[in-house]
């Protein structure tokens, strides 16, 4: 027992000898979190974290436009096009983090592989027939029909150097095996400004400047970043207040990055391009009848519903919508027109239901994963109550949600869910949710079969120019409004919590801003300022 | 063949057929939990097609004895199948995991040992007087309040209000270690860094404290019940009358025979704080097999679900094995008795 004491003992000593490092800040350092896993497989991505490694690891031939809508060329030097024929001119001046240059073939290389593994987002490419390399430097893509949003999409499409994952191909079927997965699961092999020193999908993501980046970085720019994953809220919030991390997840509930904020950390955001939204399934009673719909979407208290999610007096995770479509995007009605709560007009449309609030008990859920929808299933029952409607709170795993709402029969009468424009088009947002071809996904638990709403979908997805399509959504939006499927409960916006070393014009300046979730995180574009 | 012997093989056997049993159970009920894996892993945006397309890879369209002789023929060759949620295969997950929890679990136990016994020894040595008390009150509180709610309490002492200790992770930035084992003190200590060893140290004292409050209460509250008891037994009474100092009774022949009781709850404790580890992990971002596990239970990543299960089974009964040899070793009329049987 004394040598084991003499041992913890010295081994106390050497652990404060330990210490010492761990008290100098780390500089050019940037370190944030977000929820594990982080993808790092481009033609995997889908959440968050994966779109941070992705847009920092990984170029595009186009990105969005700062401050604006539309999009730049990137790797791309110039394109035209339309219908369904895009010719795409790239740079000469890009090289691969290997050192490879980039080329026509990695840029069709990328595309076949995103369709031929079929994960992440490769369904915005459904509609692209092929690529072709027309020369070293002209690639074109041909597309089955008119896809509008076609620009828009090839955010979503990195590059990969296809001559390092050619010498890195797995075990599989056919000659191109694996198609490399197991190695992007662990490599980067961009252009990107910044190269993946090391990568645990559960643990964290260490990146560092990349020193061939076709573009000039600042100096101030970060040196390292880590991207650390699964962080509690409660370990955030000491890390970050000891100045051991930088910036928080946007998972962190607004308590804790309201207590962040009060003891001098910056708030910073990112929105509009996802909302939040009270899907009602319109096939089962009562919620079959429009005027119901229409009595619990006049009887929600939007304001009320901002204020459960207020950080700090200015700001919050979500701003009053102006309907379906968020307000920054194309289609949108205008700031002044957000949604209001009218009891009145909720019991008048009460009224002129066939059913009568005594026939049913309407099914609330929320989302297990997801504690801040109790709050907001709370808040309906109240609206509704006051209006004679009773109802039923249920919380409903993720897993168990997606697989009832294939049905519409198991579908609960009203679910929570938010819902991304996952290229900042409004085709990605709405197209999904409401197409009569879509129904039954998480997306889209309404059901909804109407055919105006289809027609006019079809009219956004093929407009010639954007005036066309602003008009056809803008059309759309009335549509959605008038038949109520969802209640569209706010515009969202995610905050994150940071320390005064970083510098994210991007996430602070609305000037600055990308129309595309997670482009904010361009490492590049930030400034470290210790 | 020597009784010790023989009751390890019997022991051995039994535990392979209750791991073959574990694997048929949780292969089955990881099946029957809501949600269609495939969906949950390809994600929200995933379409119907790309689905089927996984499913299918998974085999999850075969009848489940197909699946299960598919699985145990892989497990055969060591392969425990492609984890969903990270994409690897689960045994480099586990490898990469699991040691980080059995260091968390390796000195949270010697904690449980070096603290909870001579509490106890001494509780039980000082019965009745304000030592006691005070023992059996921090016994009380260890026990009384469960790992995470430690884990937070200690991490707002000593890492928010008094900066003593980290707060996240199992060592500094700074430190850029190769690993071997992937036991973090061991492999900083082949790499030869003291520096980076201290600081390993350093960052698993918090999380190892927490984790092991609840057994060193529950250690010391039964050294101290186990030794009052022997302390009343004729033999102590007859030391005493032969003026053996008090020190050389409570260490010589009070402690050994009160052992017993306290190592097969010691190693029962070792073993259930691989599942407790959970939620200590998670507040301290210690990036562990426990923490893995829980992830994958809820994306239902069903070869990860089934490997985790599995490992954890695996060492709870090696540690079992290990108490009961122990058991054994310390007390031969134990031996002798398993062995006639």
């Amino acid at each position: 027992m004394r040598t084991l004491l003499k041992l913890l003992s010295a081994a106390s000593l050497v652990a404060a000898l330990g210490a010492i490092p761990q008290i100098v800040q780390a500089g050019g350092v940037l370190r944030l979190d977000e929820v594990a896993v982080g993808e790092l497989d481009p033609a995997k991505a889908t959440d968050y974290a994966d779109s941070i490694l992705m847009f920092n690891v990984y170029d595009t031939l186009v990105i969005p436009q700062q401050g604006a809508p539309g999009h730049d060329p990137h790797l791309a030097a110039s394109w035209s096009g339309e219908g369904t024929s895009f010719t795409f001119t790239l740079r000469d001046d890009v090289t691969f983090q290997s050192g490879n240059p980039l080329t026509a073939d990695d840029v069709v290389f990328s595309l076949d592989r995103m369709q031929t593994i079929g994960q992440g987002l490769s369904y915005l490419f459904v509609s692209v027939q092929g690529a072709e390399a027309v020369d070293a430097h002209t690639v074109t893509f041909t597309l089955s029909e008119p896809y509008a949003p076609f620009v828009s999409s090839l955010v979503r499409l990195p590059i990969v150097d296809k001559q390092l994952v050619m010498a890195n191909l797995g075990e599989g079927e056919g000659e191109m095996g694996d198609w490399g997965q197991a190695f992007l699961s662990q490599n980067g092999a961009g252009t990107g400004a910044y190269r993946v020193v090391s990568h645990n999908p559960q643990e964290e993501t260490v990146m560092e400047k990349s020193t061939s980046y076709f573009l000039p970085i600042a100096d101030a720019a970060p040196d390292t970043v880590r991207l650390r994953y699964g962080l509690e809220a409660a370990t955030v919030r000491t890390l970050i207040a000891q100045g051991e991390h930088d910036i928080s997840s946007q998972w962190v509930p607004p308590e804790v990055l309201g207590a962040l904020a009060g003891t001098g950390a910056q708030l910073l955001t990112e929105g509009g391009v996802t909302g939040f939204y009270m899907k009602l399934n319109t096939t089962k009673p009562p919620l079959d009848d429009v005027n119901c719909r229409l009595a619990l979407a006049k009887a929600f208290d939007y304001e009320g519903g901002v204020k459960i999610i207020a950080v700090t007096d200015e700001v919050s995770q979500g701003t009053l919508s102006t309907g379906a479509i968020p307000a920054a995007m194309l289609g949108a009605n205008p700031r002044e027109k957000a949604q209001t709560r009218d009891l009145d007009a909720a019991r008048q449309h009460l009224a002129d239901c066939k059913y009568s609030p005594d026939e049913f008990v309407l099914e609330l859920t929320w989302i297990g994963e997801v504690p801040l929808e109790e709050r907001f299933a709370l808040l309906m029952q109240a609206n509704f109550a006051e209006i004679g409607i009773n109802s039923d709170i249920r919380r409903i795993p993720w897993a168990l949600f997606a697989e009832q709402v294939s049905n519409s029969e198991t579908t609960p009468n009203v679910s929570q869910v938010y819902v991304t424009a996952v290229t900042g088009d409004t085709d990605t947002l709405l197209y999904g949710m409401y197409h009569s071809s879509a129904a039954g996904t998480w997306q889209s638990p309404e059901h909804l079969n109407d055919p105006e709403v289809d027609r006019l979908l079809d009219a956004g997805r093929t407009g010639a120019t954007p005036e066309d399509r602003a008009a056809a959504y803008s059309a759309l939006n009335d549509r959605l409004m008038a038949i109520s499927p969802t209640i569209y409960a706010h515009d969202s916006q995610s905050v994150f919590a940071a320390s005064n070393r970083v510098k994210v014009p991007a996430l602070s300046d609305p000037a600055m801003a990308f129309g595309l979730d997670g482009f904010g995180f361009t490492f590049r574009l930030m400034e470290m300022t210790e | 063949m020597t009784p010790t012997i023989l009751i390890f093989a019997r022991r051995l056997g039994t535990s392979c057929i209750v791991l073959l049993g574990v694997s048929m159970l949780i292969f089955a009920i990881a099946r029957v939990i809501p949600g269609d894996p495939a969906r949950i892993a390809l994600g929200p945006s995933a379409t119907a097609d790309q689905v089927e397309k996984l499913r299918a890879e998974l085999r999850l369209d075969e009848p489940i004895t197909t699946q299960y002789g598919h699985f145990l023929s892989e497990l055969a060759q060591g392969d425990l199948g492609i984890s969903l949620y990270t994409n690897r295969p689960v045994v480099v997950d586990i490898a990469q995991f699991l040691p980080a929890t059995l260091e968390l679990i390796f000195v949270a136990g010697a904690m449980m040992i070096a603290i909870g016994l001579p509490l106890g020894i001494a509780s039980a040595r000082y019965r009745g007087t304000w030592i006691d008390n005070s023992i059996r009150m921090v016994a009380l509180l260890g026990v009384s309040a469960p790992s995470f709610v430690w884990a937070v309490i200690l991490m707002l002492l000593f890492a928010y209000f008094l900066p003593l200790f980290p707060i996240a992770g199992r060592i500094s930035d700074t430190f850029a270690i190769q690993p071997v084992t992937n036991f973090l003190l061991l492999d900083t200590l082949i790499a030869g860094n003291l520096a980076a060893f201290g600081n390993a140290a350093w960052h698993i004292i918090l999380p190892a404290f927490a984790l092991a409050l609840s057994g060193i209460g529950q250690t010391a509250r039964l050294t101290r019940a186990n030794m009052v008891e022997t302390y009343d037994k004729p033999f102590i009474e007859m030391a005493r009358s032969y003026g053996v100092p008090d020190r050389r009774i409570a260490r010589r022949y009070a402690f050994k025979p009160s052992l017993i009781p306290a190592l097969t709850i010691i190693g029962l404790d070792f073993a259930a704080m691989l599942g407790n580890a959970f939620l200590v992990e998670a507040v301290f971002a210690w990036p562990g097999l426990s923490r893995y596990g829980v992830s994958v239970i809820l994306r239902k990543d069903l070869d990860a679900i089934v490997g985790t299960v599995l490992i954890i089974s695996a060492t709870f009964l090696i540690m079992n094995l290990i108490v009961d040899v122990l058991v054994t070793f310390i007390n031969p009329r134990i031996r002798y008795a398993r062995g006639r049987s």
